[in-house]
């Protein structure tokens, strides 16, 4: 039986506009153990981006409790943030790779130096690093600064980055959203083929149903809230 | 929507850039038009009280040529009231013949009367008709000197009604009281001038950063049809709209700093000059206009020089700025006048301000790449990156460090050096002033029965008044004359800057004399060289055996043997500097009272008098202070406001770091170094500036300026605390930052390519 990853129990977020507040999920629950990949779907605003935020404590939930990589963060406890700060800031660090649209990469450092800085935090070895570069495909770019080389290439490079870091889940915001059809595939397929060798656990958000296949399991968060079952 | 509010919607996403803006054309205004403003009213203030002091006015040609009879007759067909003032030098007794024209004095209605008082004598000197005046010069050359023509214009000639190319100017025969407010006045014209250039650069940084930030949209609008000089000229109107609506309140409020800090040189003016002037000026359109020009200039002047030019001046920067360095330099050590000084001075600043961002950014950039660390790495080159970004505001910084380091050193400086001159020159305990119409003769031979005053005591007479010095082969020159018998101990103290043995026994014997370093710069003379002394048409040849420092005043000074002067010689001012010993400062009193028979005597004691000088350059420079010190606040806030906008456009970035399990602790604490060490840096790079503009200040501009030196000091201490400020600025811009990092960020629009990804 693998491990479980992510369980979260009735997470609930909503947001404040003027003297309304706006539900962007309620009753939200969901399970990942390693080695799974989950989709998250749903149209432009529907809260992919935001649970993605809650699941590696950038973003707060109104309520819920959510266990994660053997932490439990009970939101209807008080809990001084300093102290959730801290537990958040360390799984982040070591076990949490997370992957945005673009921009993953420090401008001012080189692909190769991105990728050690990433490694660095997560205290892994650095000699890896040119390696993770060369098995996405773009080792002789190492040198090169992210203004440099492609949008496809960048994405690749922030893949690099993450497994550099050897994590135990992968947080993924829409992580081909900005590339054309062919390098989004060619991302994807890196993407997938990694996770399934390393056995990390994979959550993506998309608003593509055909890269939402390639997930072991779909919650559509379409309409909003309540959420959908993952399948 | 209309073109106008297409390009405008970017301050409706950023207003706080709009608010920056129009702050730093307002802060920048009055500033400048305050130090303006404080500047003009000063002149106008020395002017009056000169004229006060002088009692009348004259006029003379502005392009400095002696004024002529011809001169005369136009100033007389434009209908004004002057009257020809003949200066006849002559020998023996008689000292100086004035001819005057009553014929035209009959203009000056009860103001002519000063010109004919009892006995035919002006202020001592015989009065005569102006033909008579003229035959003499023509009949008995007398002297080498040359008879001098004045024009002295009535009081109700105003500056406006003269005809172009003749300006008013203070007449008087004594010496000219208005040099330390002179020197004053240069002083605040050069600061007026860097405030203008420093508030130049901190609005050109403010507002190119909005431009590269509306690029975008510029490129949009292009798309769409609208041609790009239609958009160039939006931009300038829009300019000038924030530009008017600022200036205007701007130059009230430099008007109302103005009136703050003048209240104190209001004070040094009355304690220089003993009349309670303070004059206001009322100029708006000037100031307005300059500052509008200003504001134009420094954030179009990319629309004025071709890009392309750009482009080539930012690749041979390096080289550009060393060169511009070196010329800078070397102009600054051989430049033969003041404006060649000050054009070094700018040439420097221009070289120092390419050099600056491109240094630090170079050392930050090899420094990453040489750390192994790559978060240390990463640090160093984001430190790179905002040298380059933030470069005009840096450099305004690093000119406002330099400046408030420089004035700061001069004035501290100029204090110690005044008070320990001034605590040598005041040795004696007491002085006292001849009374009008008294002997001092009588009180010399009175002081020197005393025996008493041999105990412990010690006195000297003080004639001062006027001659004029000549080396071989030159023109006589007008000069103070400072004359002392007997030469006692009171002078044993005097600092000498240069001297051949015994300066004081060759003095006491009538054997040389000392000049002030004035007069020794002047004339190129030192110890040893004979100096021609022209003492009331008598004739003296005499070493110089000595030069003193003689701060304050420009003017040249000749410090003699009063056994020297001959009897007719008229002294402007007499007194005594007495340390009274055994003798008991009443018994003092009562003595030269009874000698002099008179009830009351003037006596100033050394306290007073030390106190009223040192209280007169307190408020002098209390002014000088204040202006460097709100320049540096104004960089200070400029650097605040675009390092805000620098790490908004940034913030996605350290939201990666926190990302990447950075807490938000870590991540401000890496802010913190960044900035801190991006204002360490540009203090640092400040502090050489500073040291140099010191020297270029103490060793060549006063020297040139004013005829003396200081000794160069530095101020290690100040130094520290200007790098203490500069890390509270880093500190200052690292605590908004932090703020902003709690705000949800905004992923850059397009990443790595436009504002916020640069490398």
């Amino acid at each position: 039986m693998s491990q479980v990853v992510l369980e979260a129990r009735e997470l609930s977020k909503t947001f404040a506009s003027g003297a309304e507040r706006i539900a962007v999920f309620s009753g939200l629950s969901v399970e990942l153990a390693e080695g799974q990949s989950l989709a998250l779907v749903g149209r432009s605003g529907s809260g992919k981006s935001t649970l993605l935020n809650v699941f590696c404590g950038l973003e707060r939930p109104d309520t819920g409790v959510l266990a994660l990589l053997g932490e439990r963060f009970d939101y209807r406890e008080p809990e001084t943030a300093g102290q959730a700060e801290k537990r958040w800031a360390r799984l982040r660090r070591r076990r949490i790779g997370v992957v945005f649209q673009e921009a993953n990469l420090m401008p001012a450092l080189s692909l190769l130096d991105n990728v050690r800085l990433r490694a660095r935090l997560a205290q892994q070895p650095l000699d890896q690093c040119q390696a993770w570069l060369e098995r996405l495909g773009i080792g002789e770019l190492a040198e090169r600064y992210p203004d440099q080389v492609s949008g496809g290439q960048r994405q690749r490079a922030a893949l690099a980055m993450v497994f550099a870091m050897n994590p135990d889940l992968i947080l993924a915001d829409e992580p081909t959203g900005s590339l054309d059809r062919r390098t989004a595939e060619e991302v994807t397929a890196e993407l997938f083929r990694l996770q399934a060798q390393t056995g990390v656990a994979l959550i993506l958000a998309t608003h593509d149903p055909e890269l939402a296949e390639q997930c072991g399991m779909t919650l559509d968060l379409a309409h909003g809230a309540p959420a959908g079952q993952a399948r | 929507m209309t073109l106008f509010a297409a390009l405008f919607s970017h301050y409706r996403r950023h207003p706080l850039q709009l608010v920056a803006l129009a702050l730093m054309i307002l802060v920048a205004t009055t500033l400048w038009s305050g130090v303006r403003q404080l500047t003009e009213q000063a002149r106008t203030s020395l002017t009056q009280s000169e004229q006060v002091i002088a009692g009348r006015q004259q006029v003379v040609r502005e392009d400095g040529v002696a004024v002529t009879v011809g001169d005369f007759a136009t100033l007389r067909r434009a209908g004004l009231c002057v009257m020809p003032w003949l200066e006849v030098p002559r020998d023996g007794d008689v000292g100086l013949v004035i001819g005057v024209d009553p014929l035209s004095a009959a203009c000056f209605g009860d103001e002519g009367n000063v010109f004919g008082d009892a006995g035919y004598r002006i202020e001592g000197e015989p009065f005569v008709d102006i033909s008579e005046a003229a035959r003499l010069a023509r009949e008995f050359p007398g002297t080498e000197r040359a008879p001098t023509l004045v024009l002295i214009a009535a009081g109700a000639v105003k500056a406006e009604t003269l005809p172009a190319g003749y300006r008013l100017s203070a007449f008087s025969k004594g010496p000219d009281t208005g040099e330390l407010g002179e020197s004053f006045l240069l002083n605040l014209d050069a600061l007026g001038v860097l405030v203008l250039l420093i508030t130049a650069l901190l609005l050109r940084s403010v507002y190119r950063l909005g431009i590269v930030q509306r690029r975008d949209s510029f490129a949009l609008l292009h798309r769409f049809g609208v041609p790009p000089a239609q958009i160039d000229r939006w931009l300038v109107l829009e300019l000038l709209v924030l530009a008017v609506l600022c200036v205007v309140p701007g130059l009230w409020l430099g008007s109302w700093l103005a009136g703050l800090l003048g209240q104190g040189f209001g004070r040094s003016l009355q304690g220089l000059f003993d009349a309670p002037l303070y004059a206001t000026s009322g100029q708006w359109l000037a100031p307005a206009l300059t500052m509008m020009a200003v504001v134009l200039a420094a954030c179009l002047a990319d629309f004025l020089v071709p890009r392309t030019r750009l482009v080539v001046a930012r690749r041979g920067q390096g080289k550009l700025a060393g060169g511009l360095l070196l010329a800078g330099l070397a102009l600054a050590l051989l430049g033969p006048s003041l404006i060649w000084v000050f054009a070094a001075v700018a040439i420097v600043f221009a070289g120092a301000g390419l050099l600056t961002p491109a240094l630090i950014s170079r050392v930050a950039d090899r420094a990453g790449v040489a750390s192994p660390d790559p978060l240390r790495r990463w640090r160093y080159r984001e430190l790179a990156v905002m040298a380059r970004q933030l470069a005009l505001p840096v450099v305004a910084l690093q000119f406002t460090l330099a400046m408030v380091l420089a004035i700061q050193a001069l004035v501290t400086t100029f204090e110690d050096t005044f008070d320990r001159w001034l605590g040598q020159r005041l040795e004696a305990e007491l002085y006292v002033p001849v009374p009008e119409g008294r002997s001092a003769d009588a009180a010399a031979r009175w002081l020197t029965s005393q025996p008493e005053l041999q105990t412990g005591g010690a006195w000297h007479r003080v004639v001062r008044g006027r001659g004029s010095v000549s080396m071989s082969g030159t023109a006589p020159a007008p000069v103070d004359l400072f004359a002392l018998s007997p030469v006692s101990s009171l002078v044993d103290g005097w600092d000498l800057l240069a001297s051949a043995d015994d300066p004081w026994g060759i003095l006491a014997r009538e054997e040389g004399v000392l000049v002030n370093e004035q007069l020794a710069r002047r004339l190129g003379v030192g110890v040893g060289d004979r100096l021609e002394l022209d003492v009331a048409g008598a004739w003296l040849d005499l070493p110089i055996a000595g030069v003193y420092a003689d701060y304050g005043r420009p003017a040249g000074e000749v410090l003699i043997s009063a056994g020297l002067l001959p009897a007719h010689f008229q002294a402007a001012f007499e007194s005594f500097s007495i340390t009274p010993g055994a003798l008991s400062r009443a018994e003092l009193i009562s003595g030269l009272e009874a000698v002099w028979q008179v009830s009351e005597l003037a006596v100033r004691d050394n306290e007073e008098i030390r106190s009223l000088a040192t209280g007169v350059f307190d408020q002098t420079f209390l002014l000088t202070r204040a202006i460097t010190v709100l320049t540096l606040a104004l960089a200070a806030l400029a650097l605040l406001i675009m390092g805000w906008v620098f790490f908004t456009g940034r913030a996605w970035y350290f939201r990666l770091l926190a990302a990447w399990g950075l807490s938000r602790r870590e991540v401000a604490a890496q802010l913190t170094r960044l900035s801190v060490g991006l204002t360490a840096s540009v203090a640092l790079l400040a502090l050489p500036l500073g040291i140099w503009l010191t020297w270029v200040l103490v060793h060549r501009i006063n020297p040139l300026a004013f005829g003396w030196s200081l000794p160069m000091a530095v101020y290690p201490g100040f130094w520290v605390e200007l790098i203490g400020l500069s890390l509270l600025i880093g500190l200052g811009i690292a605590l908004l930052m932090g703020r902003q990092l709690r705000a949800a960020t905004v992923l850059p629009v397009s990443a790595n390519s436009l504002a916020g990804g640069e490398r």
